[in-house]
């Protein structure tokens, strides 16, 4: 399904949004164990070493549960901007892993593809959310700054 | 003082515990070695194979859908710029067969004249039609054989062979060749059966009259109308009309015939002039 979507060489993530979401709607043990089975399902449906996404997505879903009492997490363009900003960071730190574990990735490129993947993938975030709020509608993110 | 063990309960109930203990399992899966690590991942993938498939074969169904459609209306677009692209070609092969029509016609004319005259030694330069008269009361054309040619005044215009007028103007390239049914228009003919001298005129219609026929004339209707060689200007015995009606009216010195020429002006496309006979 993914090469439908696919700008370019650009795919989005379907997995970080999901990361995103749960842990604006979660408490923070639950943040945890959905980032950790989004990862490891991530980690199972790709090539590499098992562990690693589970890793990053648990790390990253603790640092946007920290935040997100100090933004609208309710407001679209807030959803786009944390997406894209943890994107770049959770690609960021995949690359290096990559980077070290193989030697294989030139900067430029990568940097390019990073800012183009995180970017895609914000932006598919309101679509996203739509959805899955359809499916949970007592999680719905209310407009209000809460805890 | 009682101290209590933390039980796993306890344990669980703190999400720091639950974050370390699932990082925990995660460094562990992560540093284990790779051939393991690959057949955890074949026993975790396997039941969800069936689920797999079918999204791929739904993701691929549909796709192949919206292919199919863009294809479809793709193929649509082709169809029209193809149908334009007929209609072109089919336009082009009209304009093919008017021409070998006309090369034809031409080919035509000339294939009859040439071995009925060769012994005569006339001398013919084939012309197309390429303008007629604009006015109602006068008949003529306008063919595209001039001076250049050797087409010169009085010259003698005929189509399969029958003569249908004379060469009254020419300018380098062209001619206006008075027709036989221009008012203006009198030439010497001869009624074919009865022999009889008669002035053929035109009357700017589709028909002609013939004049000073006399009285006692035996002329019917069919009766072939050719010219003569009276005055030396046309060439004799060329087939001019047919007679198409006769009548003798009370007090008249001569009868009124009405004949129509041999051919249709308004539907021939090229003569052939003839300069020497």
């Amino acid at each position: 399904m993914m090469h439908w979507i696919a700008i370019g060489s650009a795919v989005p993530d379907l997995y970080f949004p999901l990361v995103i979401y749960y842990s604006f709607i979660t408490d923070m043990k639950r943040n945890a164990i959905i980032n950790w089975i989004i990862g490891l399902s991530k980690d199972l449906f790709s090539e590499g070493s098992l562990g690693i996404n589970s890793i990053f997505f648990v790390a990253i879903g603790i640092l946007i549960w920290s935040i997100r009492g100090v933004v609208f997490r309710g407001h679209i363009i807030t959803q786009i901007l944390v997406t894209f900003i943890f994107s770049i960071l959770y690609n960021m730190l995949y690359a290096t892993y990559i980077a070290i574990s193989f030697h294989s990735l030139h900067l430029l490129p990568t940097v390019w593809k990073i800012l183009i993947c995180s970017l895609y993938t914000a932006m598919i975030v309101p679509a996203l959310f739509w959805v899955l709020n359809t499916f949970q509608p007592t999680h719905k993110f209310s407009l209000t700054r809460d805890k | 003082m009682r101290i209590s063990n933390p039980s796993l309960s306890h344990l669980t109930k703190n999400p720091l515990t639950t974050i370390i203990i699932l990082l925990a399992i995660s460094l562990l899966v992560l540093f284990l070695p790779s051939r393991l690590s690959n057949r955890i991942k074949m026993v975790c993938i396997t039941p969800i194979q069936p689920l797999q498939w079918t999204t791929c074969f739904c993701s691929n169904t549909v796709s192949n859908f919206f292919h199919n459609v863009i294809t479809a209306w793709h193929d649509a677009q082709k169809k029209r710029q193809l149908e334009v692209q007929v209609d072109e070609l089919k336009n082009k092969i009209i304009e093919q067969q008017d021409i070998i029509y006309k090369l034809n016609n031409k080919l035509s004319n000339l294939s009859k004249f040439q071995p009925e005259n060769r012994t005569t030694g006339a001398s013919i330069i084939p012309a197309d039609i390429i303008g007629y008269d604009s006015s109602n009361f006068r008949k003529s054309i306008s063919i595209n054989a001039g001076l250049k040619h050797g087409v010169k005044v009085n010259n003698i215009v005929v189509s399969r062979n029958t003569l249908i007028g004379r060469v009254v103007v020419t300018s380098a390239r062209s001619s206006i060749v008075q027709l036989i049914t221009d008012p203006a228009s009198r030439i010497p003919g001869r009624v074919l059966q009865t022999r009889e001298q008669v002035i053929i005129e035109g009357n700017a219609t589709a028909f002609c009259q013939l004049k000073y026929v006399p009285r006692w004339a035996k002329i019917k209707t069919g009766d072939d109308i050719v010219t003569s060689d009276t005055g030396g200007l046309y060439p004799p015995s060329l087939p001019v009309a047919t007679v198409i009606k006769n009548e003798i009216q009370s007090g008249a010195l001569f009868q009124s015939v009405k004949v129509l020429p041999k051919v249709d002006i308004s539907k021939i496309e090229s003569v052939l002039v003839i300069t020497q006979w």
